[in-house]
This record gives C-alpha cells, sequence and structure tokens, in this order.
C-alpha cells in the first residue's frame, strides 16, 4: 500500500540527516579525553620544575602546565595522579641505527648522501618496542657509520607495537671512523676518506653537478641541513673539524671519544657532540668527559646504545657533572641538535606529551622507571588509579633544581 | 730458653708453611698536616692515631684481651667519626650518630650524646654525611694481572695470593671507592682456578688478610655464553664433577699413613725407652748408634746421631772434650744403621709438653757426641769421606751389634713409614668435602646451577657459594631451601649477550631476597669496583629493599668470606672499617669523604 503523500518528505529528511551524521562520524576521529598528569615534581625542562604540579595534555600534545590549565578544562579531565614520583621529560638518543645498521649502510658505495634512513627502517622491529623501557621517547634514526657518507636521517617515536616516523627527514651523517674505511672498496684509509669528502664538497660548491647528493650537500653547505660526523679517534675529530672549517658549516661530532685533546677547538668552532655510552669499566677519561665538556661551554648529550642512557647519566654525574646538565643532555639538547626542540625534549605547551614517571629522580639508579608516555599514550609501566577531578591550590613553580 | 727459642723457630717455620701475608705498602704514616676535621668542626687536638704493630708483616695479630693484660702497653688514642647519619647495617639508621674507634677496633656506635666519649678524643665531624661500614666486594680481579687471568693451566692447589701485584691502575685503588675487603679470585678459563684471597686494600696496596690466604675454590661450572646446548654443556658438567672422584681412595692412604705414623711414635718411644734403660744400667756403654736407614725416595733421610752419655740431658752443642783427647771426625752414618730420626712433626695445637718431650729427644740426638767404646763394643768405623746412606746397606756390618746379641730383648726397631706422594688438587678438593675451603661455583644458566647443586648434594659438599647465576631466578626456592648464597654481579643496567638475553641481572637481587636466598653483590672486576654502590642502587630500582641492598656490599658478603666477626657492620668490636660519603651511598653523586680500614685513614678527601 502507497504512504501517505504528506509522510514523504519526513521519511527523506530522517535519512538524510541520519546519513550526514553517518558521514560525520566516519571521516571525524574520536577525541581523545583530555588528561591531567599530576605528581610531586614535574621536571618541564632542566630549568622549570613544579612541585605538586600538574599537565594538561590533550591530543598528545601539552596543552597546559601548572596553573594555567583552565579550570573547565580540568574537570572534564581525566587524573592521572602519580603522587610522590617524578616527571621527567622523556630521553631523546640523538643518533642510533636501532640495529639496524645492516639496513642503514650501503656497502658497495660508500658515498650515499642521499639515502634516506628513513626508507630502509622497518618499524615493527623487536628492539624498537624495548625503547620505552629504557625511557626513549625519541631517537634520530642515523644512516650506518659504515659509509663515509650514509644517508639522511630521520625522527622516530617508538609505541606500544609500532613506531612511527613523525620526521622522515633530519640531518645528514657522515662518518670518518675506522668502520668506514673498507679493504674492499674504497675509502680504504683515513686521507682516502678526507679526500672524498672534500672532493664531493667541492664539486657541490661549485654547483657542477645536479644530482641528488650534490643536492644534499648543497643544503649543507646553505646550512639548512645539519650534518653528524662519527669521529672517535684525533685525526678522525681533526679531519671533521678541518672540512667543516674550511667550506662553513657546524659539525656535531658522533662518538668523540678523544674530544679532550681538542677542547679549545671544538670550543672555537662551536662543535657539538653526540657521546658514546659510559659503562664503569670505561676510561676514566670518558667518565670524565662530560664534566670537561659542560666546563668548557660545550653542547653535547648522551648517545650510544639506548639501554645505557641512563646509566650514562648517572657515570658522569658520578664523575663531576652537575644533574641539571646530565639532564638536559638526556632531553632538550639531543632535541636541539636534531632540530626538534620545538616539539620534544621538554613539556612545554605545544610540546609532544613525552615523558617519565620516576619514583625517585631518574639520574639515580636507585629510582624506579614507573611509566613512559609517548604522544600522551602510556606505553611502558602502570597508571594508578584514576581519581577524579578535584580544586587544587596552584603549583608551585621551582628554578633550578 | 732453649725451648721458646726452638718455639720461635718452629713457629717461623709453620707461618712459612701457611704463607706469609704480602707486603705491598709502606706502613702508611698519618701526615701530620692531615686536615682531618670538617670545615665545621675546629682542628683536632691530636693527630690521626699511628697504627701499632701492623698485621702486615708477618706478626700475627694481638688480640684484644691480650693486650689488655699487657700493663705496659700504650693505651690507643680514641677517634671519634660524628655523622648526619650512621648506617650501620646490623641496626637500624641512626640520625646524628657517632663511631667511637680506639686503635684498630670499633668501641661504640650511638647517638650522638647518648654514647660515652673518652677524655682526649679526636673527633672528626660531618655533620650532613653519611657513615657506613666499610664495603665488602665478594669478587673482584683486582690485582692481579692479565696472564693470571687468562691462565688456563690453574688447578685446585694454586693460590691466587701468591701472584697478587699492584697494576699501577685506578684498579689498584679500590679503597678510594670505600672496599675495605675483597675476595680476590680470577674467572680463568680453567676448570679449577686456584684458591681465591682475601685482601684488605690499602692506600698504595693491600694486605692478605691472614687466614684467609687460601680462602676459597674457585670452580668453572658454566659454559659461558657462547652458543651451547643442554647436552654439551652437560659432559663439561659430569667432568666437573669427576674431580672429586678418587678421593676416597687417597683420603684413606693419608689416614693410613698418619695411623701409621702414629704407630711409629709409639714403637719408637718404646724402642728409645728401652735404650734409656739400657744405657741407665750399663754406665760408660756406648749406646747403640742407629741404623742407617735407607732412605725412602723422595725422603730425607734424618740426621743420625747417637744418644748423650749417661743420664744427663746434654746442652746444645758439643761436649767439653778431655783434655789431650783428639777431636774425632764426624761420622756420617753407616750403612746399615738407622739414625735416630727425628721426631715427626707435631701437628697444629701441639701443647708445650708435647713439644718439650720432642724437642727434648732431639737435642739429645744433635748433642750428643760419639762415646769412646771398649774393644767388645767398638763399632767399625767407615772410612772418611764416605757418603751418608741413602741406598740399600754397603759393606759395613751392621753397628748395633748389641742388637744382633741381644735380640731377644731389644723391640724391633721401626720403619719410618713412607707419605703418599703429595697432590696439593686433592688436598684441596679434600679440603672443600671436610668444610675445611668453601667452593665458589660460577654457574650461569639455571641447568649449570641445577647441576652445581646437585653435585653439592652428591658429594655432600658442606659450604658451596654460586657466582654470577644469571638463571638463578628458577632455582631460587632451591636456593633459599638451602641456604647456598650467590655472588650476583653484572647488576647494572647493561644489557646482557645475546645468549643471556632472557636474564635479568639488575632484578635478581629483589627475586632472590622474595624467596629468601642469601646473595651478596659483587663488582667482579676491578674496572668496575668504583660502581659497587651503583650496582646495589640499581637493584634498588628494581625493587630489592633499600637496607638489603647495603647489606648486600657489606654484612653479606662479610659472612660469605668468613669475616663477618670482624668487619661488615659497624658494630663494638668488630674493625674500625669505615665509610663517610657526604651524601647517602646510592646517590649518584655521592662523593667518598674519608675511608677509614683498621681505624687507620686510608683515604680522605680534603
Amino acid at each position: 500500500m502507497n504512504r501517505p503523500i504528506h509522510a514523504r518528505p519526513r521519511c527523506a529528511a530522517a535519512t538524510l540527516t541520519a546519513a550526514v551524521l553517518a558521514t560525520t562520524l566516519a571521516t571525524t576521529p574520536l577525541v581523545a579525553q583530555d588528561l591531567v598528569i599530576q605528581a610531586a615534581r614535574i621536571v618541564v625542562a632542566a630549568d622549570t620544575v613544579l612541585t605538586d604540579g600538574r599537565l594538561l595534555v590533550r591530543q598528545g600534545k601539552v596543552a597546559w602546565v601548572g596553573d594555567d590549565i583552565p579550570a573547565d578544562a580540568r574537570a572534564r579531565a581525566r587524573v592521572v595522579d602519580y603522587g610522590d614520583a617524578t616527571i621527567v621529560p622523556g630521553f631523546v638518543l640523538a643518533q642510533s641505527t636501532l640495529t639496524q645498521d645492516a639496513d642503514l649502510a650501503e656497502s658497495a658505495l660508500a658515498f650515499t648522501p642521499d639515502l634516506r634512513a628513513a626508507e630502509g627502517f622497518d618499524p615493527w622491529r623487536k628492539e624498537t618496542r624495548e625503547l620505552p623501557r629504557c625511557g626513549v621517547t625519541a631517537v634520530g634514526l642515523s644512516a650506518s657509520p659504515r659509509n663515509v657518507a650514509g644517508g639522511i636521517g630521520a625522527l622516530v617515536k617508538p609505541g606500544r607495537e609500532v613506531a612511527t616516523i613523525p620526521v622522515p627527514e633530519l640531518h645528514l651523517t657522515l662518518s670518518l671512523t675506522q668502520a668506514a674505511r673498507n679493504e674492499e672498496r674504497p675509502p680504504t684509509s683515513m686521507m682516502g676518506a678526507i679526500d672524498l669528502l672534500r672532493t664531493t664538497f667541492t664539486i657541490a660548491k661549485a654547483g657542477t653537478h645536479a644530482g641528488p647528493d650534490a643536492a644534499v650537500l648543497r643544503q649543507v653547505l646553505s646550512g639548512s641541513r645539519a650534518v653528524f660526523v662519527h669521529a672517535d679517534a684525533y685525526t678522525e675529530i681533526c679531519g671533521a673539524l678541518d672540512l667543516a672549517r674550511d667550506f662553513g658549516f657546524t659539525v656535531t661530532l658522533v662518538g668523540a671519544r678523544d674530544a679532550e685533546k681538542l677542547l679549545p677547538r671544538l670550543v672555537e668552532q662551536k662543535v657539538n657532540v653526540v657521546l658514546d655510552s659510559l659503562l664503569p669499566e670505561s676510561r676514566l677519561e670518558q667518565l670524565t668527559l662530560p664534566t670537561r665538556l659542560a666546563e668548557a661551554g660545550l653542547p653535547f648529550c648522551f648517545g650510544g646504545r639506548p639501554e645505557l642512557l641512563r646509566l650514562s647519566a648517572a657515570l658522569a654525574v658520578r664523575n663531576g657533572l652537575d644533574r641539571r646538565t646530565a639532564l638536559q643532555a638526556l632531553t632538550r639538547m639531543p632535541a636541539t641538535l636534531l632540530g626538534q626542540q620545538a616539539s620534544i625534549g621538554s613539556l612545554r605547551q605545544d610540546h609532544a606529551a613525552d615523558f617519565l614517571v620516576f619514583r625517585g629522580d631518574p639520574l639515580d639508579l636507585d629510582a624506579k622507571h614507573l611509566a613512559t608516555w609517548i604522544d600522551g599514550v602510556r606505553v611502558y609501566g602502570e597508571e594508578p588509579p584514576a581519581k577524579k577531578p578535584a580544586a587544587e591550590p596552584a603549583a608551585t613553580v621551582a628554578g633550578d633544581n | 730458653m732453649r725451648i721458646s727459642l726452638l718455639r720461635s723457630f718452629l713457629a717461623g717455620c709453620c707461618c712459612a708453611a701457611i704463607g706469609l701475608p704480602i707486603v705491598r705498602a709502606q706502613e702508611p704514616t698519618p701526615a701530620p698536616d692531615q686536615p682531618t676535621p670538617a670545615p665545621e668542626q675546629p682542628a683536632p687536638e691530636e693527630p690521626t692515631p699511628a697504627p701499632e704493630q701492623p698485621a702486615e708483616q708477618g706478626a700475627p695479630e694481638t688480640p684484644p684481651a691480650e693486650a689488655e693484660r699487657r700493663p705496659n702497653r700504650r693505651r690507643r688514642p680514641v677517634v671519634v667519626i660524628e655523622a648526619g647519619t650512621v648506617h650501620p647495617v646490623a641496626g637500624p639508621t641512626i640520625q646524628d650518630g657517632v663511631v667511637v674507634i680506639r686503635g684498630e677496633r670499633i668501641l661504640a656506635v650511638g647517638k650522638k650524646g647518648e654514647v660515652e666519649v673518652p677524655d682526649g678524643a679526636t673527633v672528626q665531624s660531618f655533620p650532613t654525611g653519611h657513615a657506613y661500614p666499610g664495603l665488602v666486594d665478594a669478587w673482584t680481579d683486582a690485582f692481579t694481572d692479565v696472564s693470571v687471568r687468562g691462565d688456563g693451566g690453574l688447578d685446585a692447589g694454586d693460590a691466587v695470593a701468591d701472584a697478587l701485584r699492584l697494576n699501577d691502575d685506578r684498579g689498584d685503588r679500590l679503597v678510594a671507592a670505600g672496599i675495605t675487603t675483597a675476595y680476590v679470585a680470577v674467572a680463568s678459563p680453567a676448570t679449577l682456578r686456584g684458591q681465591g684471597a682475601v685482601v684488605r686494600p690499602r692506600r698504595e696496596g693491600f694486605e692478605v688478610w691472614q687466614g684467609h690466604e687460601r680462602a676459597a675454590l674457585g670452580l668453572r661450572l658454566t659454559a659461558g655464553p657462547a652458543p651451547s646446548h643442554a647436552l654439551q654443556r652437560q659432559q663439561q658438567q659430569q667432568q666437573a664433577a669427576a674431580l672429586f672422584d678418587g678421593l676416597e681412595e687417597w683420603k684413606k692412604a693419608r689416614t693410613d699413613h698418619e695411623e701409621a705414623l702414629k704407630k711409629y711414635e709409639k714403637e719408637f718411644a718404646e724402642y728409645l725407652a728401652w735404650h734409656e734403660k739400657k744405657k741407665e744400667g750399663k754406665p760408660g756403654d756406648k749406646k747403640p748408634e742407629g741404623d742407617a736407614k735407607p732412605a725412602a725416595p723422595g725422603e730425607q733421610a734424618p740426621p743420625a746421631s747417637p744418644p748423650a752419655e749417661g743420664g744427663e740431658r746434654p746442652r746444645r752443642g758439643r761436649q767439653p772434650r778431655p783434655p789431650g783427647e783428639q777431636p774425632k771426625p764426624s761420622e756420617p752414618p753407616k750403612p746399615n744403621e738407622q739414625p735416630k730420626p727425628e721426631e715427626p712433626p707435631k701437628q697444629d695445637g701441639a701443647g708445650d709438653a708435647d713439644l718439650e718431650r720432642a724437642l727434648g729427644v732431639l737435642l739429645d740426638l744433635l748433642a750428643q757426641e760419639p762415646q769412646p767404646q771398649g774393644p767388645a763394643k767398638q763399632e767399625p768405623k767407615p772410612a772418611t769421606g764416605e757418603p751418608a746412606a741413602g741406598g740399600p746397606a754397603g759393606a759395613a756390618k751392621p753397628a748395633d751389634q748389641k742388637e744382633g746379641d741381644k735380640k731377644d730383648e731389644a723391640p724391633k726397631r721401626p720403619t719410618y713409614p713412607k707419605a703418599p706422594p703429595r697432590d696439593p688438587q686433592k688436598e684441596a678438593l679434600q679440603r672443600v668435602l671436610d668444610g675445611e675451603l668453601p667452593l665458589r661455583v660460577e654457574a650461569h644458566r639455571p641447568d649449570e646451577l641445577r647441576a652445581a647443586l646437585a653435585m653439592q648434594e652428591r658429594r655432600q659438599i658442606p659450604a658451596m657459594v654460586l657466582e654470577r647465576a644469571f638463571g638463578a631466578a628458577a632455582v631460587a626456592g632451591e636456593l633459599a631451601a638451602r641456604g647456598v648464597p650467590v655472588v650476583l654481579t653484572d647488576v647494572l643496567p647493561i644489557p646482557m649477550p645475546k645468549a643471556y638475553e632472557d636474564y635479568d641481572p639488575a632484578a635478581l637481587p629483589a627475586v632472590l631476597q622474595a624467596r629468601g636466598a642469601p646473595f651478596a653483590i659483587a663488582s667482579g672486576s676491578m674496572r668496575r669496583a668504583a660502581s659497587l654502590p651503583l650496582m646495589a642502587a640499581t637493584a634498588v630500582g628494581r625493587g630489592l629493599d633499600r637496607d638489603a641492598a647495603l647489606r648486600a656490599i657489606t654484612l653479606s658478603p662479610a659472612e660469605i668470606l668468613g669475616v663477618a666477626k670482624d668487619t661488615g657492620s659497624l658494630q663494638a668490636g668488630k674493625y674500625a672499617d669505615v665509610l663517610v660519603c657526604d651524601r647517602p651511598l646510592f646517590a649518584s653523586d655521592s662523593r667518598v669523604l674519608l675511608v677509614l680500614a683498621k681505624g687507620r685513614v686510608e683515604h680522605e678527601v680534603k
């Protein structure tokens, strides 16, 4: 039987509304609930510490800090109260191949500056899932140091199951270490490696070569692309410094085992340093190098193996480095060296909600690591029981701690 | 006086046998200009007390009780350590505590104001500091060199103490890290790694702890992190367990020899007594000379000399010659003669009476001059220069014709029993089975640990310690039930080799504590000695109680090493081994301010 004529427009309108609603819901992402993270001590940055502080996390970022949090936002947010814990920014590992050396080094050719590490990276590897347990929330994925010019790095962030690559192109990786000198293909010597770099930079500077490799070198010369150079021994460091001086770019040394022998020159050329891992059995010169670099005013950060980051910082503190500089060398400084200080390395507003929760000071090994959060998602550890949001007194901002 | 001199001589021989402690450094003289107090306190009235006779020079330590009996002994000065927090380990933490020290030992520990401090005491004050017992490293390879550490030819009889030396690197400076006692052993590739020693690190050297020169026997029961499967490791474990085979027979041979020695002593005493009586009954008779005893292979022939004349105990040395008498050439032992042998060496702990008796007999034999004999009794003298009889009888007829004449009356001269060949390895293993020498077994994987426990049960090994034991979580219950202590190393947030990636040494202390298994935390290497507190801190970060972590690097290793009655905690009567830091020991930036070992300043930061 036919429907009455007057009912037909109402049915059509309802159907249309339902269709529009369904489409809207399908295309609009679900809005995660805001989080208020509370703890006895929140280290927003090395020089900004909140006592009995809180952060409001919205869509993976720090939306507000401390008493800037609007009351209505606080009221709607889910509270995660870690009680007497200390919250610090997540550790940033400035340089690593994340055990994928083989896929991040083109062994047939020594000079591949245009290759991209992000394209050779497997985000599902087990080693990447272990990073949050070490407190690492961001990594400067680099090409392997087994090539003189390995390629372009990327920023990788671990997740619960799979890592992400928020920034696919970062610095250029060069290497003058023994690993880059290969008997089976040139260069086979230190002289050959330096000559190769000089030649290619000269060509790039001249602008006569239009290939992608020269384009990358021109970016370095123009200052639009940072360059990390693996150099450990004195001659290797000198070679890197000579190259940087002669072609007018700033260099970040990776390893720099003999940096102490060249401190004045490193200061003069404003060199950054990414240190290798420290171990208890490391030579005393290595254990005290962070202190010497800090005293010289050189920007540096801890690098090497992700599992050894915290131990490296603790050993540096044990051998004279002050705690504030040590924490900066784990967080803000590596972010700066990667050019990502606007998004990671601290818990300031609009930074990624990447943070670690400790019972105690993270630079003391007796502090228990309770949790790791990346982009506002807990990827390691436990969460305390949820509490209802309540009006609390304003947080106290402390100075240097 | 004679007895006292000989006692000293024999005592010296005994010291040499057990190994004199090694002296590596001059006695550190407390510098008079050392600023001892903290900045907040005025300068002390007295300098740091000068040490008494140091034990490292070989003289045994004087027990405190004996010191008190010496009325003319100078009273040692008293040093008081005041600290914001004192951590005795054996008791609760003390705020505003003091440690009172006299000489080498702690007099008292307590709260400031509640502990009596003698007048004139030197006070060192650390108002915000933390005082701990000196740390005890349950395993290090400090003071050994690369060749010893890599020596695959070590065996159970070797003593690591004989190879200790200074390496002139930071590995020598254990005391600067607060370590006042350490067990030194090497992780060599040998199955039996020799006997480790307990040492006391010093400012510039070390001293071996007397009585602990051979503190434990090391056994490697692990295949290491190289890829291997359980069957391969089983073979190795069986080979290690087979080291104890054959010990019963060897022990029986030793026991039989000891019994034979006792029998020989008895028979020889009877033999001597018979001849003494006979001598008393016939003055002027020449006493029978001992037959030249053919020396057993490898044995030294005892000296031959006739007994003393008459019934007097002769003086040591030659008797005065009658005027006109020509000195006789010294007579070598005649063939077939059995010279009076020495008294068998006394066992340890022989009383003075036994010692005197033995020495009396020995001296009788040594001092006796050959007496002029009547024609009937004159014995044939060998030609001058004839060598002493060291083998079967020569051409000379038996000198003791009286024995032949009175064969029916004289007891037969007993024959010295031949000792079984010496085997230092078997001796060490037997000492392990007798409980005199702990066995320290390095085993990593659970199957290796189970094999070690099975070996202990099968061989009834009284004292065993497991080392490294990365897989101990799997056998924690059994360890707790048997009370087998574990010395843990690598307790740091460091990656393990691929074969061990499932093990978590940093979390192991908490697991063992939860199951009640005894353990200690050790550096395992001289290069990690300064990180011993960081290892304990790491364990705390992974769930171990703070007090248990401190105990794991102080009192627990002292118990494992058998020196807990002298060190490992701040308690009255123990050695004054004290570590003072500027902040809690487990803080990464904790600095060592002062280290005392036996009351002497071994490290100080001005």
